[in-house]
C-alpha cells in the first residue's frame, strides 16, 4: 500500500483571451501522468521549467485544483475531500518552497511563522505550542533566541531552515520539497541537503522532492521521475536511471549536467538536444519529445507511447515512454529499431 | 620586450563607501589571461567575482564604489588611468560581457538586430545597413534559427536560451580580445546551458580571444576551464590550473567547496561534507583571513593577520596560515578526498 498514489493526473490551465475572458485555449501544465510515492521513500521529480514539475506538487496537495485525475493519500480520496476534510489532510501533508526570501512574511516573527500551523489545528495551550517551536528550532540546526527575530534577519540557508520547521511542525508523513536548495549557495545547499536526510531519518518522513538540478535529485532520491512538457517520460530508482537511461531525453538530460571533475568532462560525450522546449499550450501531437528527439520515426508521431517496463538489466521497477527505448541486457546496451511493444499498449482508452 | 599577457590585474581592491561602512568587495586580486584562455572564477554570492569583472569593465557604479587600488592591464594600457572616452572603446572593442539574466540584460522594447546593430555601428565604421546584415550573420554563427527573420523581433519573442545567445552575438559583434560570462548560465535550463556553453567554446576558439568565466558551478568550470581562481570574502584564497584545484587543492575553503557537491556519477551515496556557518558580512569582516569564522582547522594568526601568497606549483598558490605539511596531512583525512588525491 502505498502512501500516495496519483493516477492519471492532468491541470490544464485556461488561456484566457479578449474582453469577455473567453477561454480560447489551455496550457497543459500537466497531462496524465501516475506515479506512487512508497512510506519513507524520497521520489524525486526532475525536468527543465515549464515541464509541469511544481504543477504536480502543488496539485496533490490541492493548492490548485487539477483538473481530472485520482489522488489517494492514505486510502483517502484527497480529490473528493471537503474543504474540513482538506484541512485535516494537510496536517499529513506539508510543503516546502524554492524561494526562502518569498516564502515567509516579512511581518512576522519567526515564532508566529513556525506556530502559526500549530494554532490554526487547535494544537495545544499557548505554553506548549510555544515549547514546540523551540524544540523545532533546535531540530533545524537554529537556536531558541532566533523566534523573535523577524526573516529579513536571516541568511538564505538559515530561512529555508525556517521553511523546513514551519513544514514538520505538525509532524507531517509527506513532504513535498519544491526546489528545497536552489536558490542557495552551494556550500549552505550541502548543509540543507544533510538536514533533509536526517529529519527522514528521525521523523520516518516520505519526501517528493521536486528540482531541475539532476545531481541534487540523484543525491537525495530513491526514485527519480523524469518529466517533460506534461508528461513522465521515465521512472525508475535513481541508481539504475544514471546507469541505463532508456529514454533519449533522459540520455540528454544526463549528458547535460556538468560534472565537477575534468577528467570525468574531458571524457564525457555531450548530447546537445535542437532547439527548445514547445510551449506547454501547444504540445506536439504524438510524444511530447519527437521535435527533438534524434531517434523519432514516423510512430512518435501518432500518439503518446504508454510508460511500461522493457526488463533486462533495468528490471521491472524501471519504466519508460518511449517507442525506440534503449535497452540493457547483460550491461550491453541497444536501441531496437523496431518499435517497443510496452509503448504500444493504449492506456486511454 | 617583454612578452605582455592579454590581461594582467594586480592587486585589484574595489570598495564600497556606505552609510553602514566600507564594503571591502575586492580584496587585492590579482590575476592574468592569456589568448585562447579560460579562467574560472568560483565563489559564492558575495565573494567578490562579480565586482572583480566589472572593476575591469569600469562599470563599478561610483558612488559608492571606487577602485582603490592596482592596476588593470590591458596589454601595456593600464585600463584605470583612461579617459573615459577611451574607455568607452575598449568595451566591446577589446573587453566585452555577457550577464547572467538574459531577460533582463536586453532593451525590451527594441528589436533584437537593432541592439545588435547598434553595438556594431557604435565601434565599427559600418553603416546601418551593413550593420544590421552583421547582426543577422552574428545571430546565425550563435546558433539562432532562421536568423534573418529572428532580427526583426523583440526580445519577448525569444526563450531564454536564444536571449543568452542574442547577448552572445552582441558581446562578438566587435572581435573582442577579452569575454568576460558572467554566471551566463545560470538562468537556464541544463539542457540550454550545454547549448550555451557549446556556442562560448566555439567563439572562442574562432577568435582566439581570452575568456573570464564567472560561476559558482564547479561543474561548468570543469568543462571548459584552464584555470581557476577561487574567491571568498573579497579575496583570493587559491588559484591554479584546473586539475591542481580539482585533484590538489591546498585550501580548506577550496576542500569544503568540493566536498559540499553531490555529483551525478557518485556510485555509492556518500554523505555531503558541508562547510559550517553562514556566508560573511562584508561590513564586519575582520582583518584576517574572511573564512576563518568557517574554517574547521582556524588558528590564532587566521583572525588577525591575512596570510602572505605561498607558492605550491606552477601556476598554483594559496594564502592559508596553516603548514603545507599539515594541511596535507588534514587533507589525507577528509573522506571526499581520497579517491583522487595520489
Amino acid at each position: 500500500m502505498s502512501l500516495l498514489e496519483v493516477k492519471d493526473l492532468k491541470k490544464h490551465f485556461p488561456i484566457k483571451s479578449g474582453i469577455l475572458k473567453r477561454t480560447t485555449g489551455y496550457v497543459y501544465a500537466v497531462d496524465g501522468i501516475s506515479f506512487a510515492v512508497e512510506k519513507g521513500e524520497t521520489l524525486g521529480l526532475v525536468g527543465e521549467s515549464g515541464c509541469g514539475k511544481s504543477t504536480t506538487g502543488r496539485s496533490v496537495l490541492r493548492l490548485i485544483a487539477p483538473t481530472a485525475g485520482t489522488i489517494v493519500f492514505e486510502d483517502v480520496d484527497v480529490m473528493a475531500a471537503s474543504r474540513s476534510d482538506m484541512q485535516t489532510l494537510r496536517r499529513d501533508m506539508q510543503i516546502i518552497f524554492q524561494d526562502p526570501y518569498a516564502s515567509l512574511n516579512p511581518r512576522m516573527r519567526v515564532r508566529n511563522i513556525i506556530g502559526e500551523s500549530l494554532k490554526i489545528h487547535n494544537i495545544g495551550t499557548e505554553a506548549e505550542r510555544k515549547k514546540r517551536v523551540f524544540e523545532l528550532l533546535e531540530t533545524v540546526g537554529l537556536s531558541v533566541e532566533h523566534a523573535e527575530r523577524y526573516p529579513h534577519e536571516f541568511s538564505g540557508g538559515q530561512r529555508q531552515r525556517i521553511g523546513i520547521a514551519r513544514a514538520l511542525a505538525l509532524n507531517p508523513k509527506l513532504i513535498i520539497c519544491d526546489e528545497p536548495v536552489s536558490a542557495l549557495d552551494v556550500s549552505i545547499r550541502a548543509q540543507v541537503i544533510n538536514l533533509l536526510e536526517d529529519l527522514q531519518d528521525e521523523f520516518d518522513l516520505t519526501y517528493m522532492v521536486i528540482a531541475h538540478d539532476l545531481s541534487v535529485v540523484k543525491h537525495i532520491s530513491d526514485r527519480v521521475a523524469v518529466m517533460y512538457l506534461g508528461k513522465i517520460v521515465e521512472i525508475s530508482d535513481s541508481a539504475v536511471l544514471y546507469d541505463f537511461p532508456q529514454h533519449p531525453y533522459t540520455e540528454a538530460l544526463l549528458s547535460a549536467v556538468p560534472i565537477p571533475d575534468p577528467t570525468t568532462e574531458r571524457a564525457r560525450r555531450r548530447i546537445i538536444l535542437e532547439g527548445d522546449v514547445p510551449s506547454p499550450a501547444n504540445p506536439p501531437k504524438g510524444c511530447v519529445f519527437h521535435p527533438r528527439c534524434p531517434r523519432a520515426q514516423e510512430i512518435c508521431t501518432t500518439a503518446m507511447p504508454t510508460l511500461s517496463s522493457t526488463g533486462g538489466d533495468a528490471g521491472q521497477r524501471h519504466e519508460v515512454a518511449c517507442y525506440f527505448p534503449a535497452r540493457f541486457t547483460d550491461g550491453v546496451r541497444t536501441v531496437p529499431n523496431q518499435p517497443f511493444d510496452g509503448a504500444l499498449a493504449r492506456s486511454d482508452d | 620586450m617583454a612578452e605582455h599577457h592579454l590581461l594582467e590585474v594586480r592587486d585589484l581592491s574595489t570598495h564600497f563607501f556606505t552609510h553602514a561602512g566600507v564594503v571591502k568587495a575586492v580584496n587585492g586580486v590579482s590575476f592574468t589571461l592569456d589568448r585562447k584562455e579560460t579562467l574560472g572564477i568560483v565563489g559564492e554570492s558575495g565573494s567578490g567575482k562579480t565586482v572583480a569583472a566589472l572593476s575591469l569593465m569600469r562599470l563599478v557604479p561610483d558612488p559608492p564604489g571606487k577602485v582603490v587600488e592596482g592596476s588593470l592591464m590591458l596589454g601595456t594600457r593600464d585600463l584605470r588611468t583612461l579617459s573615459d572616452e577611451e574607455m568607452r572603446q575598449v568595451r566591446g572593442n577589446d573587453i566585452a560581457m555577457i550577464f547572467q539574466d538574459p531577460m533582463t540584460s536586453l532593451n525590451p522594447v527594441v528589436k533584437v538586430g537593432k541592439q545588435i546593430a547598434e553595438a556594431i555601428t557604435l565601434h565599427q565604421d559600418k553603416s546601418k545597413g551593413e550593420a544590421w546584415k552583421m547582426a543577422a550573420d552574428l545571430l546565425a554563427r550563435v546558433g539562432i534559427p532562421d536568423a534573418p527573420a529572428r532580427v526583426n523581433q523583440y526580445p519577448f519573442e525569444f526563450s531564454g536560451g536564444m536571449r543568452q545567445r542574442a547577448m552572445i552575438a552582441m558581446a562578438i559583434s566587435c572581435n573582442p580580445d577579452i569575454l568576460i560570462a558572467d554566471e551566463p548560465t545560470t538562468a537556464l535550463d541544463v539542457t540550454i546551458q550545454a547549448q550555451i556553453i557549446e556556442v562560448i567554446e566555439e567563439m572562442q576558439q574562432r577568435y582566439e580571444s581570452g575568456v573570464i568565466l564567472i560561476t559558482h558551478d564547479l561543474g561548468v568550470v570543469a568543462e571548459i576551464a584552464d584555470k581557476v581562481m577561487v574567491m571568498y570574502g573579497g579575496r583570493t584564497v587559491e588559484y591554479g590550473g584546473i586539475d591542481e584545484i580539482f585533484y590538489n587543492p591546498h585550501h580548506p575553503y577550496t576542500w569544503g567547496l568540493l566536498g559540499s557537491l553531490p555529483r551525478l556519477d557518485e556510485v555509492e551515496k556518500t554523505r555531503l561534507t558541508p562547510i559550517k556557518g553562514q556566508p560573511p558580512d562584508l561590513i564586519t569582516l575582520a582583518a584576517g583571513c574572511p573564512f576563518a569564522a568557517r574554517c574547521t582547522y582556524v588558528r590564532a594568526e587566521c583572525r588577525d593577520r591575512w596570510p602572505a601568497l605561498e607558492i605550491v606549483g606552477p601556476e598554483h598558490g594559496l594564502n592559508c596560515w596553516i603548514p603545507r605539511e599539515e594541511r596535507l596531512q588534514l587533507r589525507g583525512g577528509l573522506a571526499h578526498f581520497r579517491e583522487h588525491v595520489a
